[in-house]
């Protein structure tokens, strides 16, 4: 059986090889735009230390162009999330799921922040979702804590 | 005392330096120069230790294994058969294709091509390295190749020509919102003009000031018009195609690098009529084709990996490189760039069943990306802040440099070269510290020597330790020296990551394995990448799967057999080439000359990093 999966495998390679279209040095076109765009794994901290701080969430693929930014929008009051945070990620056109992770550099230490998330195509055209408003508080001087995750 | 005896002994110096700028600008100017050359005083601004201590002996041992496979060109184009003209539009019937290539082949290896007739464009890119950087030592530590003018050197590492001709011309994909194709690490080949990047990049060597060196692109055509295979040309490009009145001077100045005092801002040295600078130009665009007619044959493209042994169902993968080779396309996520025409697999033992994209993955996206790799302080560039024997400073700004990769080309920056595109300026901000996405093909590509190699081959039989190994250079820094760090990056880069520049990670981490120093360009960070939630075994094996991508499998992969240097032996592959990190020091902020040119990059200056103290605590 472990041989036969490998091998029915290249068959199906081989077959859709067949199929295919030879061309070459071609951009893929982007993805199908997904209908509706979700968070299927709430945003979370995925590190923290007195210098960085990374907030991962999950959404289903939203399809579109290959490159997608995931944005944190924060601030030290709820309600004025005046500051940004923005970082590219790559699509895989293949995955049924996409994490959308932010890196946030230069906050101050001991300080609670509060963020929300939305993401957008690499045009700027926003994905039209966006999170709850959650919150973190920064590790003192020198601390490092890597949550573990769920 | 003794820094009264250095000052006086400086200041001795500088004078004779400066007599013998002006005598040899002089001669390269007027030709009639009284005296014989001064032979020019070789240029070692470098501290101690950054230059490799084989350095030399490496050089010669490379140039001679050029002039063998030159040796092997000349033969290939003996024995090809009478070229047959015919046809309208005129074609070399039946030897058409093997004429150009091994044309190009010819000017692959000729070193006469360059400013002192040493250095070869294969100088730099060797067959057995995937054709990139041929000499270990280099690789370990100075990462830019030295120059015809010893030892002036580049910026980045010398990339693979393997699979460069499949980019496209550089465009802008308005639906996508994004950049691909080009060629060289920032796109700054954008083809726009012959409409082949791979061939523009083949135009840059042969007049970069610190690679092959001459000052003036006709010095090429004047060169090829003494080449000893000068006939083949004329078959390929055209008879009369070298017909050029070079004034008589020309040795002279085509003898002198290209940034010497004595040019100014002339980029045109060689004075030539307008027809005749015309056809010069038409013979440099000649040169660049033949180029890219060798790298895209099957002496330097085959498509022969296993891999596709594997697409051809000739062989199966081994459990381990079919485990990687999932990850690679599941729960790493590599072909989300290095796309392998492929669908994925999520669950470990998951039949395959999608859809080809095309029978020859690339395993590129032919895009561009930032990795957030830190700044490897043993780049040669930063140490070329003082001027050479003619004059020309490299890196004015030391330290303050900074490589915004393709961001920089886009505003026709410090070191790039011009962007041919006014539509592209504003569009720099959001390219900035992004590379091209390198094929992963043949990333592992070392020595071999099958029976029948030539005396002296040595084979290295892989790049990681303990090997025996041969030493590389990843990423446009070089800062990873094995395929085992290189994915440990995209693995932990976030999770590990401190506020330090490289040689200064806490004590209790080790630096490439649970420490990795900040990024040298910070915008624009991929977050594909940098927490991929890999096992040890799990990187193991997407480097075993990176393996199966080495051309030469379903047959030999023509000069691979070359290298008569070293391997290297010991060690782990975790922390290969660790004893030769050196500390980063302070960091000036990123000059004006490159953060400071509009649109200016956001964040708009890169402050210094400050090295202090971190507890490690999870």
């Amino acid at each position: 059986m472990n041989r036969l999966l490998p091998r029915l495998a290249i068959a199906t390679i081989v077959a859709s090889l067949l199929l295919s279209n030879p061309g070459a040095a071609q951009v893929l076109p982007p993805a199908k735009k997904a209908e509706r765009v979700r968070i299927t794994k709430a945003p979370e901290l995925e590190l923290a230390t007195d210098h960085l701080i990374i907030i991962r969430w999950t959404t289903n693929n939203p399809g579109g162009s290959d490159v997608h930014y995931g944005i944190v929008h924060y601030g030290t009051d709820p309600q004025d999330l005046s500051e940004t945070a923005k970082n590219p990620i790559r699509l895989n056109q293949g995955h049924p799921r996409t994490t959308f992770r932010v890196r946030m550099e230069g906050l101050k230490p001991r300080t609670t922040y509060y963020y929300r998330v939305t993401s957008e195509e690499s045009n700027g055209k926003s994905d039209g979702v966006k999170s709850a408003v959650k919150k973190f508080t920064t590790p003192g001087p020198g601390e490092r804590m890597v949550p573990k995750s769920d | 005392m003794r820094r009264g005896r250095w000052i006086l002994g400086a200041a001795t110096c500088a004078m004779v330096l400066a007599v013998l700028i002006g005598f040899h600008a002089g001669s390269a100017q007027d030709g009639k120069g009284k005296k014989p050359p001064a032979a020019p005083t070789v240029y070692n601004p470098y501290p101690s230790g950054i230059l490799p201590a084989d350095l030399e002996s490496e050089i010669e041992r490379v140039r001679r294994e050029v002039n063998f496979i030159f040796q092997q060109a000349l033969a290939d184009w003996r024995a090809l058969p009478p070229p047959n003209l015919t046809g309208q539009p005129p074609k070399l019937q039946g030897s058409g294709y093997d004429m150009v290539q091994t044309l190009g082949k010819l000017m692959n290896f000729d070193e006469n091509i360059s400013v002192f007739k040493n250095q070869a464009c294969a100088s730099c890119h060797m067959p057995y390295a995937g054709f990139s950087g041929p000499i270990p030592s280099v690789n370990l530590t100075m990462v830019a190749f030295p120059g015809s003018f010893h030892f002036r050197a580049g910026k980045r590492t010398a990339q693979r020509y393997t699979y460069s001709p499949w980019f496209p011309v550089l465009q802008f994909n308005e639906t996508q919102a994004l950049f691909f194709g080009g060629n060289f690490w920032d796109s700054r080949a954008t083809g726009y003009l012959l409409q082949n990047p791979d061939a523009e990049q083949a135009q840059g060597p042969p007049v970069d000031t610190q690679e092959m060196g001459s000052p003036d692109t006709a010095c090429i055509a004047f060169k090829l018009s003494q080449a000893e295979y000068r006939p083949l040309f004329e078959q390929v490009w055209g008879k009369g195609a070298l017909d050029i009145k070079f004034p008589h001077d020309t040795e002279k100045i085509c003898g002198t690098p290209g940034g010497a005092a004595v040019f100014g801002t002339d980029t045109t040295p060689v004075k030539l009529s307008p027809g005749d600078r015309t056809k010069a130009n038409r013979v440099y665009d000649n040169w660049a084709q033949s180029l890219d007619a060798f790298e895209k044959s099957k002496e330097v493209s085959p498509f022969t990996s296993k891999f596709d042994a594997v697409l051809k169902s000739l062989v199966s993968l081994t459990p381990d490189e079919m485990a990687g080779y999932n990850l690679f396309r599941g729960k790493a996520n590599c072909n989300s760039c290095h796309t392998d025409g492929r669908g994925t697999t999520l669950t470990p033992g998951q039949t395959d069943n999608s859809n080809v994209a095309v029978f020859n993955p690339l395993f590129t996206c032919f895009g561009s990306a930032n990795e957030g790799l830190p700044l490897n302080p043993r780049n040669a560039f930063y140490y070329q802040t003082t001027p050479d024997f003619f004059g020309f400073t490299a890196n004015p700004f030391g330290f303050a440099y900074r490589d915004l990769g393709m961001g920089t080309f886009l505003r026709s920056g410090f070191g790039s070269w011009p962007n041919p595109n006014a539509e592209w300026i504003p569009l720099a901000p959001t390219a900035d510290g992004t590379f091209q996405v390198a094929t992963a093909r043949n990333v592992a590509m070392t020595p071999t020597c099958p029976p029948g190699s030539p005396p002296g081959c040595v084979a290295c039989p892989t790049t990681e330790a303990p090997g025996p190994y041969f030493q590389k250079g990843f990423f446009h820094n070089g800062y990873i020296k094995s395929l085992k760090q290189l994915v440990h990056f995209y693995n932990t880069r976030d999770l590990f990551a401190f506020p330090v520049t490289s040689g200064h990670c806490p004590p209790g981490t080790i630096e490439k394995v649970n420490c990795w120093p900040t990024p040298e360009v910070p915008n624009n960070l991929d977050c594909t990448t940098g927490n991929l939630g890999l096992t040890d075994r799990e990187e193991n094996q997407i480097v075993t799967f990176l393996q199966t991508l080495t051309d030469g499998f379903t047959k030999p992969y023509p000069n691979r057999d070359t290298f008569t240097g070293r391997c290297m032996t010991g060690g782990s592959a975790s922390t290969q080439g660790n004893e030769f990190l050196i500390p980063t020091p302070p960091l000036p902020p990123c000059a004006a000359a490159i953060c400071g040119v509009p649109p200016f990059p956001n964040p708009p200056t890169f402050c210094p990093v400050t090295p202090r103290p971190v507890t490690a605590k999870r």
